[in-house]
């Protein structure tokens, strides 16, 4: 029971001076499943975490209602009961060590009588089918598994409405079809309301009561049904062009000899022997949860893997780390983990100061800047560049680099398609003077194609190159 | 024993060793320190590990007296040798046989410590893996852009306090969810008591301690 | 019990978080120490790496305090790292604990006696150097100080200090200047 009506919202982040909310005024309505959509970085977890009571709303900024309780009147104690939130980042969700003891500690902290907290932690698990990692270890999860667990919390902790803030970034296909099957069944036969934000829509149409857009007039629309196909259409399954399978050459870049790899007790690769090649850039595709960076990780030495892996004809484990990491950069799917100074001017000199050749020429540098549309940031603090912003920075920063060999997972994420065009356009002037190897990991594969030779998929605890299998 | 009272009891005698120059008195706490640790099952090559870790830091206090005391120099130089060896073993009665959701608990609902210190803390210990390799991750992306951060690099401590900074904001909403509310009353499920018998222990430990500083005739 | 109402839930877990991640990286110092300690063990001088690096051990207190400037930060920072550590590593047990709580109220009285408003150089002199009497008045009884000769004393005592100064000082500064300049840490400001 929780209609959730939004009077006259408005929200502002302290340190940006554009709105992300402008007097706001729309309803949830109670038992329905809504999917909330937008680009990225456009408020939609800033919408949730105001829902859920976890940013506080100043009253001038307007009011939340749940049904026709103020939720700031609700009181902190019972909020649980109104309302839980299953977050982005899996890793950061929970506070205890077992599956078991989270449950408890989120049971104990509604005050339930220790005499019924077994069974409604056996009934949550057993509901969200994952009884038996009831006395797991939540740092030997995988991505999927942590997310279920998200999910057996709320339901043990019973909650009207149910917050889900792009829950399914590291969940594979099976486990996101099986929380999405729960979700549903929350819905129909527990009443309870769902709001999921997501930006990748594929597979809601057949789920979802009501579609929200946040607009780029900072305002809430509801999307009306007839609008629907066209919203989802885009996010049907590509075709991809088919790329040649390499040949088996004598000395390839990376030479991987059964090579497994596995989070906790899940597999995610079964033992492979696999080439990748110098001078040709191979994209890597796979699903969600795949263990895609996992596989990345492992070919900086930042993860552990069985087999061995070879780089040049030498395992990679036999390098000194400095003299590896000259040779094998990986660009990090979190931009900020690359930055190490305060200003672009800063970081762009670090990066020239190090750089392992002199192609980038401080004129080809102010052309890529310009070509990125990040001229004249010099003395910007990056910390509050936009999301798109550090991610072309940073990719300019490893290119700067010019390590024989670049990782790039994810390069193109959050980024519009003006930023892809200028962006694979930089790579591709630099990529004909260099010759430097790219493997890419990326979901987004509009206009990256033109620079792929070789296709990698992961699939089925399985890597192999393109051909081989079809997309689904 | 009930961990809080355990740990009153190890810090009672840490605090009280620190003052007292007896061998014996030092020796017989890492003998019976063992016999315990021996009951609790605690294996073999955990024990041996416990003897050489610390044995680096004990010759260099043991030489230090030796060489540089002044008055009793050799007495000194083995109550520090030795003395080290009980903080150590003493210390691992509790590190190695007690759980820490258990000493938690116990502070919580024992001690009365405030519940957002007992979880935080908790909160923080159980990333302790993913800490491990996120500080791998920030130096391994300096080594990418040609920096190699040390120890005294401001930078590695300046990105480990981004992460902790973020890390701590989401893991507050997130106990925030899951329906921790600040200095509100909770219930619990796993109910630490403090019985007769660990009182005994207890006073009765102190008591045994002063006979072994004031009354018995070690030497 | 005032004070338990000036810590937010979020300024627990970051003083523990930062406990943890510098814990994990002062663990690779220890070879060091290992290295300094046996090659002065014949002069009977091997607590010099340990007078070198304690500034390292005692810089969450003093960092706590210059960045968090809550009342309490210093001891509730650097006790959480000797909690975590004690967990953690393990080995030197409760001393760990009593240790943890001296440094903390060592570099907390630096703050108070400056009345909590100097939160610069002098603020920073002034942790350094209460750090340095408290742990080492703790150290001439548990270190067995107090029986070592005096000019040896005298060395042991400038080295903390400046330890504590470069540590606590020097670095602690760099630290927190780049964090100020980064513009995140207001957003975390609670009170």
């Amino acid at each position: 029971m929780a209609t959730i009506a939004l009077e006259n919202l408005s929200y502002t982040y302290s340190s940006a001076q554009t709105p992300i909310f402008e007097h706001v005024t729309t309803q949830f309505p109670a038992h329905q499943f809504t999917l909330l959509t937008g680009p990225s970085g456009t408020g939609k977890s800033t919408l949730l975490q105001l829902i859920a009571g976890l940013l506080s709303l100043p009253a001038e900024h307007g009011q939340i209602r749940y049904d026709q309780a103020l939720l700031g009147d609700i009181p902190a104690t019972d909020r649980s009961k109104r309302v839980a939130m299953m977050f982005q980042n899996p890793n950061q969700q929970f506070a205890m060590d077992t599956v078991e003891h989270e449950l408890i500690f989120a049971l104990e902290n509604q005050q339930n009588d220790p005499q019924i907290i077994m069974h409604r932690l056996t009934s949550a698990l057993d509901f969200v089918g994952i009884r038996n990692l009831q006395k797991r270890l939540l740092s030997q999860l995988s991505g999927g598994e942590k997310q279920k667990v998200a999910l057996a919390v709320i339901v043990a902790m019973d909650s009207d409405v149910i917050l889900l803030d792009e829950p399914f970034a590291s969940v594979d296909p099976i486990a996101r079809a099986g929380l999405l099957r729960r979700l549903v069944e929350l819905r129909d036969h527990r009443g309870k309301t769902i709001i999921l934000a997501d930006h990748d829509y594929a597979g809601y149409d057949e789920l979802v009561d009501h579609v929200v857009q946040i607009t780029p007039e900072h305002q809430l629309k509801m999307l009306p049904q007839t609008d629907w196909a066209q919203l989802f259409a885009a996010f049907q399954p590509q075709a991809l062009p088919t790329w040649p399978v390499p040949s088996v050459v004598e000395q390839p870049l990376f030479d991987l000899h059964q090579v497994g790899l596995s989070q906790g007790e899940h597999t995610l690769l079964t033992p492979t022997d696999l080439q990748l090649h110098a001078h040709h850039n191979t994209l890597i595709t796979g699903a969600n949860g795949t263990g895609k960076s996992t596989l990345f990780e492992a070919l900086v030495r930042l993860n552990p893997y069985d087999g061995t892996i070879s780089y040049q004809g030498r395992d990679i484990q036999k390098f000194r780390q400095k003299r590896y990491a000259r040779q094998v950069a990986l660009l990090f799917q979190d931009a900020e983990a690359q930055f190490f100074n305060i200003t672009v001017a800063e970081e762009l000199a670090q990066s020239q100061k190090y750089a392992y050749s002199d192609y980038f020429t401080p004129a080809r540098i102010q052309a890529a800047l310009t070509q990125l549309n990040l001229a004249g940031r010099d003395g910007q603090v990056i910390y509050t560049l936009s999301e798109g912003q550090k991610k072309k920075l940073q990719i300019l920063l490893m290119l700067i680099m010019q390590s024989p060999v670049l990782l790039m997972d994810e390069p193109l994420k959050g980024l519009d398609l003006k930023s892809i065009h200028a962006l694979v356009g930089l790579l591709q002037t630099t990529l004909r003077e260099t010759h430097q190897t790219l493997i890419i990991i990326s979901h987004q594969l509009t206009g990256l194609t033109p620079l792929i030779d070789y296709h990698l998929r992961l699939a089925d605890h399985r890597l192999q190159y393109g051909g081989a299998t079809h997309e689904s | 024993m009930n961990p809080s009272l355990k740990l009153l009891l190890l810090l009672i005698v840490a605090l009280e060793i620190s003052f007292t120059n007896i061998v014996s008195l030092n020796v017989a706490l890492v003998v019976l320190s063992i016999i315990y640790l021996l009951a609790c099952r605690v294996k073999l090559r955990t024990l041996l590990w416990l003897l050489i870790v610390p044995l680096i830091p004990a010759i260099g206090l043991w030489s230090t007296q030796y060489i540089n005391g002044t008055g009793q120099k050799e007495l000194m130089a083995w109550v520090l040798f030795t003395r080290i060896y009980a903080f150590v073993f003493t210390g691992a009665t509790l590190t190695l046989t007690t759980d820490v959701l258990a000493l938690a608990d116990s502070l919580e609902q024992n001690c009365h410590l405030p519940s957002k210190f007992a979880y935080g803390v908790l909160a923080a210990y159980n990333l302790a893996p993913k800490i491990k390799h996120e500080v791998q991750v920030i130096r391994a992306a300096g080594l990418m852009r040609g920096q190699t951060l040390s120890f005294w690099s401001p930078q590695l401590y300046f990105k480990a306090i981004l992460i902790a900074i973020n890390w701590s904001q989401n893991l507050a909403q997130a106990m925030s969810s899951h329906g921790f509310v600040e200095d509100a009353p909770r219930t619990h499920y796993r109910q630490i008591q403090i019985r007769t018998s660990d009182w005994v222990i207890l006073i009765g430990g102190v008591l045994l301690l002063q006979v072994g500083v004031f009354v018995m005739p070690w030497r | 019990m005032k004070w338990v109402k000036d810590w937010y839930l979020s300024d627990i877990i970051l003083l523990a978080l930062i406990g943890v991640f510098f814990g994990i990286i002062f663990l690779g110092t220890n070879y060091i120490y290992d290295i300094l300690a046996a090659v002065f063990a014949p002069l009977g001088l091997s607590q010099i790496p340990n007078e070198l690096l304690l500034g390292l051990w005692c810089m969450p207190g003093m960092l706590a305090g210059y960045m968090l400037r809550i009342k309490g930060s210093s001891v509730l920072g650097e006790f959480l790292a000797s909690v975590v550590e004690m967990l953690f590593g393990g080995q030197w047990g409760a001393s760990t604990m009593i240790s943890g709580v001296l440094q903390g109220v060592g570099s907390e009285l630096g703050f108070t006696l400056t009345r909590y408003k100097h939160y610069d150089w002098l603020g920073l002199v002034a942790t350094a150097a209460t750090t340095t009497i408290v742990t080492f008045g703790w150290d001439l009884a548990r270190s067995g100080y107090a029986k070592l000769q005096l000019w040896l004393l005298l060395l042991f005592f400038v080295i903390r200090f400046c330890s504590m100064f470069v540590f606590g000082g020097l670095l602690t500064r760099a630290i927190t200047d780049l964090l100020d300049r980064s513009h995140v840490l207001k957003k975390t400001h609670t009170n």
